[in-house]
């Protein structure tokens, strides 16, 4: 099976795709926000942060000092863009197979063909991310 | 940027399109818990307003007008700075809809009917403490007001997402 164009391998892995996931829905988030969200642990989530940075997928900005020291993490119109790409790319790989024969990847699963909106949030266990998948 | 050609089944693809739509759901809970729940959030504002229309009701030098506008303005600045800060996730502009928009431009027209009509009625009734009347039902319609107001700008946000 073919790649779609705008898959982006450094989003692919799951910790990832879900900070990008999330970071794309606002304008900017905290650090604990983040964090919390995604259940991760300190170190796991800058290690991941700041592999997007280094690919300008995101800006790290600190402010304050001392107690009130806070950092604000924002997607990049390079990142935006990548996780649209992304996002389409997943989709294509979804429709494509729902519309013809599987060409080895496996039939995709009975829902795929038409996802709903309200299945948001109730997806099995394995969407959310683990603590084993934040060490990737 | 595309750094590879991996394999991946569409089962895996779904997988992580619904992998996407967790953190998303985690973004429109924070804004729900920040910005939607109760009145208690509004109770600041409301009584900043109340004392703002109560003392612009009184029979006051028009120098000392000008400064209680001042004074109002500066506070609800101060307040939106103080709960930007506090915020700790600020919703993409492209994920707003069109009520939320509709919402600023009717609470705007509301607020400002209110204060008239308020004003109309409480001369015409020739109401003792005019102003203090006037503030209160402004006040206590502001409160009735913003929070089903506010409750039916942010509703299908979390649906608006899910295409995105």
């Amino acid at each position: 099976m073919s790649t779609p164009t705008g898959f982006d391998e450094l989003i692919h892995p799951s910790t990832r795709l879900s900070v990008v996931a999330l970071l794309a829905a606002t304008e900017w988030a905290d650090f604990p926000f983040i964090r919390d969200s995604l259940s991760l642990s300190d170190s796991a989530l800058s290690k991941q942060l700041h592999t997007l940075e280094e690919a300008r997928y995101l800006e790290i900005q600190k402010e304050g000092g001392g107690r009130k020291r806070r950092t604000k993490v924002r997607l990049t119109d390079r990142g935006r863009t990548a996780f649209e790409g992304h996002v389409a790319a997943l989709r294509a790989i979804v429709e494509g197979a729902a519309k013809g024969p599987s060409s080895g990847g496996g039939a995709p699963p009975s829902q795929a063909a038409t996802p709903r909106a309200h299945t948001v949030g109730r997806g099995p266990a394995s969407t959310r991310p683990t603590r084993t998948e934040a060490r990737r | 940027m595309r750094v590879g050609a991996p394999m991946m089944d569409a089962e895996q693809a779904w997988a992580d399109l619904q992998r996407i739509r967790v953190p998303q759901e985690r973004v429109y809970d924070e804004l729900e818990r920040c910005t939607v729940t109760g009145r208690r959030g509004y109770l600041p504002i409301a009584a900043v307003m109340w004392l703002y229309l109560a003392v612009s009701g009184l029979d006051l030098p028009k120098w000392s007008l000008w400064a209680t506008l001042a004074a109002y303005v500066g506070v609800l600045a101060a307040m939106g700075v103080r709960s930007s800060r506090k915020s700790r996730v600020r919703l993409h502009r492209s994920r707003y809809t069109w009520r939320v928009y509709a919402v600023f431009v009717v609470a705007a027209a509301l607020g400002g009917a209110s204060i008239g009509l308020s004003s109309w009625l409480v001369a015409w009734a020739e109401v003792p403490y005019g102003s203090l009347v006037q503030a209160t039902i402004c006040a206590g319609l502001f409160l009735l007001v913003t929070a089903p107001a506010n409750r039916w700008a942010f509703a299908p946000m979390r649906h608006y997402g899910g295409r995105g």
